[in-house]
Parts: structure tokens; sequence; C-alpha cells
């Protein structure tokens, strides 16, 4: 139903800030985590993933919906979608001397999991501050139809 | 863009404007009938769509909270507004049998 298009880009929004809340926990989780995944037989710390987000358009309904009359709004979105779950493979690991470690290298040196548990707890907050914005959003939407709904009272 | 051409024969078009006179009344109170209750329909739909969800939640199937919560709130304005038509509906009617004869 067209009148809650608007609650439908929302609820995309809020459904993306979710995932970007689930990725944020798994990278803090995994702050300390030397056994990541296994490449060539040897161990790799855990690498920070991070999300991308790409807009809901372009896709083929909307341009036959815009055609053939049933959508008059042409150039309103449709919400956001994450497009890809990236690792980040751009930091080094940091490294860290614990000879004791049994993942330490020859010389005594364990790697880490390039994951900056700052940079996390900005990103926390923005994700959190992004849902909350959207929930604001939802509301004044429900407010204004629930406004509507009293013309002529 | 060669798109845009298709919206040249928009299917309501057609439709309107054709024997609007010739209809009886049977067939205006038929007609009526029928797209109140898919009016009904679609808003008992929105009751379903937010009870399965419900349902999905509390079960611990993989849906949202808020998936839930805005399908709750979708349900109850399609419900206000069906309530709101039926309240004018029963206006007119009381009106018209307010009527002195």
């Amino acid at each position: 139903m067209s009148i809650f298009h608007g609650m439908n880009t929302t609820a995309s929004a809020l459904t993306a800030q979710r995932l970007r809340m689930d990725v944020i926990s798994s990278n803090m989780a995994n702050v300390d985590t030397t056994r990541g995944k296994q490449v060539n037989g040897e161990w790799e710390p855990y690498r920070r993933k991070s999300v991308t987000f790409s807009a809901q358009e372009g896709r083929f309904s909307n341009f036959l919906n815009v055609a053939i009359g049933k959508n008059a709004k042409a150039g309103v979105g449709n919400g956001v979608k994450v497009s890809q779950i990236k690792e980040d493979t751009e930091t080094p690991f940091k490294l860290v001397y614990d000879p004791t470690h049994p993942d330490a290298n020859a010389d005594g040196y364990v790697s880490m999991p390039n994951v900056d548990p700052l940079k996390e707890m900005v990103d926390l907050m923005s994700a959190t501050r992004s849902y909350e914005a959207n929930i604001t959003v939802l509301n004044a939407n429900k407010s204004m139809l629930t406004k509507a709904l009293e013309i002529g009272k | 863009m060669a798109i845009s051409s298709v919206s040249l024969m928009t299917p309501t078009q057609v439709v309107n404007g054709t024997n609007k006179l010739n209809t009886t009344p049977y067939e205006a109170q038929q007609s009526f009938a029928n797209s109140l209750k898919e009016a009904i329909a679609k808003v008992n739909d929105q009751q379903i769509t937010s009870d399965n969800l419900t349902q999905k939640l509390i079960t611990g199937e993989d849906v949202e909270l808020h998936e839930v919560m805005i399908a709750s709130q979708k349900a109850s304005i399609t419900l206000n507004a069906t309530i709101e038509v039926r309240n004018k509906v029963i206006e007119a009617y009381q009106e018209i049998m307010r009527m002195s004869v």
C-alpha cells in the first residue's frame, strides 16, 4: 500500500542498522581472537568486518510501476540495503610480544586482530543514533497518518 | 526513455467513462458490496500479518523486533482508517433518517 511507503523505507533502514550492529558485535567479541580462519593450513587472526550500504533504487519493478502509472512517486527511493559485509584487508594485524602464546611465531610475536575497540565504539554509537533517528521518522510518519484520520472531526 | 511509452496505455483510462449510465441499482449495490468486502479483507490482511509476525517472534523464529512493531502499527492505522470510514457512513445514514417526511 502506498500510504505505507515511508514506513517500509524506514523499516529497511532499521533492518540495515540492526545488521550493522550485529557486525559491530562480532568485531567487538573477536577483539582478541587469534584464530579467525585457516589460510593454507595456518591460523590467521580475525579480520575486522564492515558493512556497505547501497540505495534500493533502479530495480526493474520500480521502473515498471512508474511506467504503468501504478506508482506516481518516481523519484522517491525505496530505502536502503546492505550490499556487502567486507573484511578489512588494508589495516595490518597488531603484533604483540607473548612467547608463551600457542599462536606465537618464531620470534615470540602473536598477531592480533585489526579491530580497534575505539573505532568500534564510535561505529556503535553511530548505529544506535541512526536507529533512533529512523524510529523518529517512523513515529512522525505514523502521527501524520493519525492526524490525517482526524480530518473533519 | 523507451519505458515511458508504456504509460500511454494506462489500464484505468480504458475502463473509465464506459457504460456508467447503464448500471442497474442491483449491479451498483453488488459492486459497492464487493469493493467494501475487498477493502475490509485488505484491512484484515494487515491484522493477520501482524498476528503472524508476533507469533513468529514469540516462538523464536528469525524476525526482527521492529518488523513486528511496524506491522502492528500498520494494522492499527488501517483499522483506525476503517473505523473513520464507518463513522462517516453511519453519520450520513443517521442524517438521512432524521429527515422529516
